[in-house]
């Protein structure tokens, strides 16, 4: 049985929606030889102009996610969060929900964080807009 | 054509074979009597041989070999005779003899110059092509730079020169060379001035080669000859080595003055080896430092050998990925407490990524968590230093680990057992239960604050805690070759350790993922068993066991 080339083979699908955000659809595996394709490709979104307001990241191709490709949904979302745009990761497959929780990391993709939430490490004593804590499903 | 003044008409018998024509025939011919004298002459053959004329005897008027031709044609019989081959001025002549009547030869000439010429440049390019191809092979099956330079002069002395140099870079102010007058390679390693040998200087700079004809043989000094090399240098050609980027070295070529010089074509052809040999050698010269780097990082970065600490039994074992960067990113430390009632810490972890970069990681993160080990009873404050450590602006390499701290008290190990990001370790206790250490938290090295849950575990003799990275559940094999091992098998294998010995454990784990593996690649697999003994003798007091608890 033959699978659609497209799917076999990683790729991104880049496009903007008529409200103005960006959309990437990730297929394959983001691992260490695409993960850096991953990260290039939204901040080339994120630099367009006008910026985007919002990029969602369609996971639901996504069919494997090691730790670089993590490296690269980090480095996304550091981007989004220094260009004050809010990033949503859509339609995660259970191997990258499976991930996000055993690092403790899925709390930066959920909906309502934005990517305006980054905790300031120079006040300690502010712990309110710090992370929650990460729990075990 | 017209008639060649001084040829007279052809006789009777030939007239009657050849016919008129034969004067203008486009090729060369003589007709030769009995007694070896010329007695016909055509246009083309006057041209080429002037001294030739009827009457003439044929020795004065060809060359020998066409004379010894003849001889054997009159003896033998012109038409069995083959054709003679031999030059004349610039040409090549093939001379077929047919039989006239009364005993007269006739010699038809052809020119076969440009048919010479070509085979001998298609022998010569063939020939070139081979040794290209033997260079290479040759040049590109040793990774060492030392064997490289020998190939390279071994080579370049049989087939290209008497005698071949390469002089490598300088190490420091001295320069390695490797010398060769077609038999055993000399090595040696002197401070050289480059400027001593003309165009050498400029060479290893990876500047184009100076003619050969503008460097003085007799100029060269004593270090640019081979041991083995007799007679003065007739002629010397200098050409650099181009590397990656860097040149890779200079090859000096050396004739004896009986030999030929180099002519055009063959200075061009030792750039063409040169280019060989220099992109060999600087591969070489490439790898043979990464694997130093490499090694000098390993002998920090291996796993350390685990034993017993404080009447608790530590056993570690670790299986890099096959890939050629064989410092992977797993790694696992044991830091044992001052003192027996005092708190062992073991760390394994798993650094995001592979090669120099990961490596590089890990060190910083054994490196810091040594130097932490004083703050080691709060796990949360130790992850939150180490994290701020390992913040980097430029990327998101991150790495996730898992900390025990371990202490036993009467039979029992109390460990408190911290994820930061990583797979939480599996206990198993005496009756085969699996259960999963109630810990999670975030990796560590890039977000700006980290969080943890520490889960207290408690082992009674026999019972073994597994840390792990997921190499181990990840890795792919079985019988289709491409189904993760998975935390399933794990657990399974894990259920029947319970009594083991943490070396049997980690042995027995190693085993059945290698197993599954089979021939597939893998990442790095790390494991780590602490284990509570199951049971202590009183007589056992070495020192390194705990012989005052009795199980």
């Amino acid at each position: 049985m033959n699978t659609a080339p497209d799917d076999s083979v990683f790729h991104l699908d880049t496009a903007h929606d008529a409200s103005g955000d960006a959309h990437i659809r990730i297929t394959g595996d983001l691992d260490w030889d695409s993960a850096d394709d991953l990260a290039e490709a939204a901040r080339t979104l994120l630099c367009a102009d006008p910026a985007p307001r919002r990029l969602h990241l369609d996971c639901a191709r996504l069919t494997l996610c090691d730790s670089l490709g993590l490296a690269s949904l980090l480095m996304v979302h550091r981007t989004c969060a220094e260009a004050g745009v809010s990033l949503h990761l859509d339609n995660r497959p259970a191997l990258l929900r499976r991930l996000l929780d055993l690092t403790g990391t899925a709390f930066l993709f959920d909906d309502d964080a934005t990517g305006a939430e980054v905790p300031d490490t120079s006040g300690e004593a502010a712990a309110p807009p710090s992370p929650p804590p990460p729990s075990r499903a | 054509m017209t008639r060649v003044e001084g040829s007279s008409p052809p006789g009777q018998e030939l007239l009657s074979s050849v016919g008129a024509a034969w004067t203008r025939a486009p090729y060369p011919s003589l007709v030769v009597d009995t007694a070896g004298a010329l007695v016909e002459v055509n246009a083309q053959a006057a041209r080429l041989f002037p001294a030739a004329g009827k009457g003439v005897p044929l020795a004065r008027a060809v060359p020998d070999w066409l004379v010894e031709g003849h001889r054997r044609a009159a003896v033998g019989g012109a038409d069995a005779a083959g054709p003679v081959r031999g030059r004349h001025e610039q040409w090549t002549l093939e001379a077929h003899a047919t039989s006239g009547a009364d005993g007269q030869v006739v010699w038809w000439l052809v020119d076969d110059t440009h048919r010479e010429l070509a085979e001998t440049a298609l022998r010569n390019e063939q020939e070139r092509t081979r040794f290209l191809a033997e260079a290479s092979s040759r040049l590109l099956a040793s990774l060492n730079t030392e064997r490289c330079m020998e190939v390279a002069v071994e080579l370049a002395s049989q087939y290209l020169a008497d005698a071949a140099v390469l002089v490598a870079p300088a190490a420091g102010r001295r320069h390695p060379l490797s010398l060769c007058a077609g038999g055993e390679v000399e090595h040696r390693t002197l401070r050289i001035d480059p400027a001593d040998v003309p165009g050498l200087k400029e060479a290893l700079q990876g500047f184009p080669p100076v003619p050969s004809r503008w460097i003085d043989p007799s100029a060269l000094p004593e270090w640019a000859l081979p041991d083995g090399f007799t007679g003065p240098v007739g002629s010397v050609v200098v050409t650099p080595l181009p590397g990656h980027g860097v040149p890779a070295g200079a090859l000096i070529l050396l004739r004896r003055s009986d030999q030929a010089a180099f002519d055009a074509s063959e200075e061009l052809f030792a750039r063409v080896f040169a280019a060989r040999a220099g992109a060999a050698l600087s591969a070489a010269r490439l790898y043979m430092e990464q694997s130093s780097i490499t090694a000098t990082l390993m002998e920090d970065l291996l796993p350390p050998l685990l034993r017993r600490v404080h009447g608790v039994e530590f056993a570690g074992g670790y299986r890099a990925a096959q890939d050629t960067e064989r410092v992977g990113g797993d790694f696992y430390d044991v830091h044992p407490g001052a003192a027996p009632g005092e708190k062992t810490l073991a760390v394994l972890g798993d650094v995001c990524g592979k090669g120099l970069e990961a490596a590089v990681l890990t060190g910083r993160i054994r490196g810091t968590l040594q130097a932490l080990l004083p703050l080691a009873g709060d796990h949360q404050h130790l992850l939150r230093l180490l994290n701020g450590t390992l913040l980097n602006s430029r990327h998101t390499r991150f790495a996730t680990l898992v900390l025990a701290s371990v202490v036993r008290q009467e039979n029992t190990a109390h460990l408190s057992l911290t994820s930061a990001g990583h797979p939480p370790p599996l206990i198993v206790r005496q009756d085969g239960a699996v259960e999963e250490a109630r810990t999670s938290g975030t990796l560590i090295g890039v977000l700006p604050d980290v969080r943890s849950v520490t889960a207290e575990v408690d082992l009674r003799p026999g019972e073994t805690c597994l840390l792990y990275t997921d190499g181990v559940t990840e890795a792919r094999g079985g019988p289709l070759g491409d189904v993760m091992f998975g935390d399933a098998r794990l657990r399974d294998a894990l259920a029947e350790c319970a009594g083991m010995p943490a070396e049997a454990v980690v042995e027995r784990i190693h085993m059945l993922v290698a197993e599954w593996i089979g021939d597939n690649r893998h990442d790095d697999i790390a494991v780590m068993a602490i284990t509570a003994p199951r049971t202590t003798h009183l007589t056992a007091v070495d020192g390194h066991t705990a012989g005052r608890y009795t199980a």
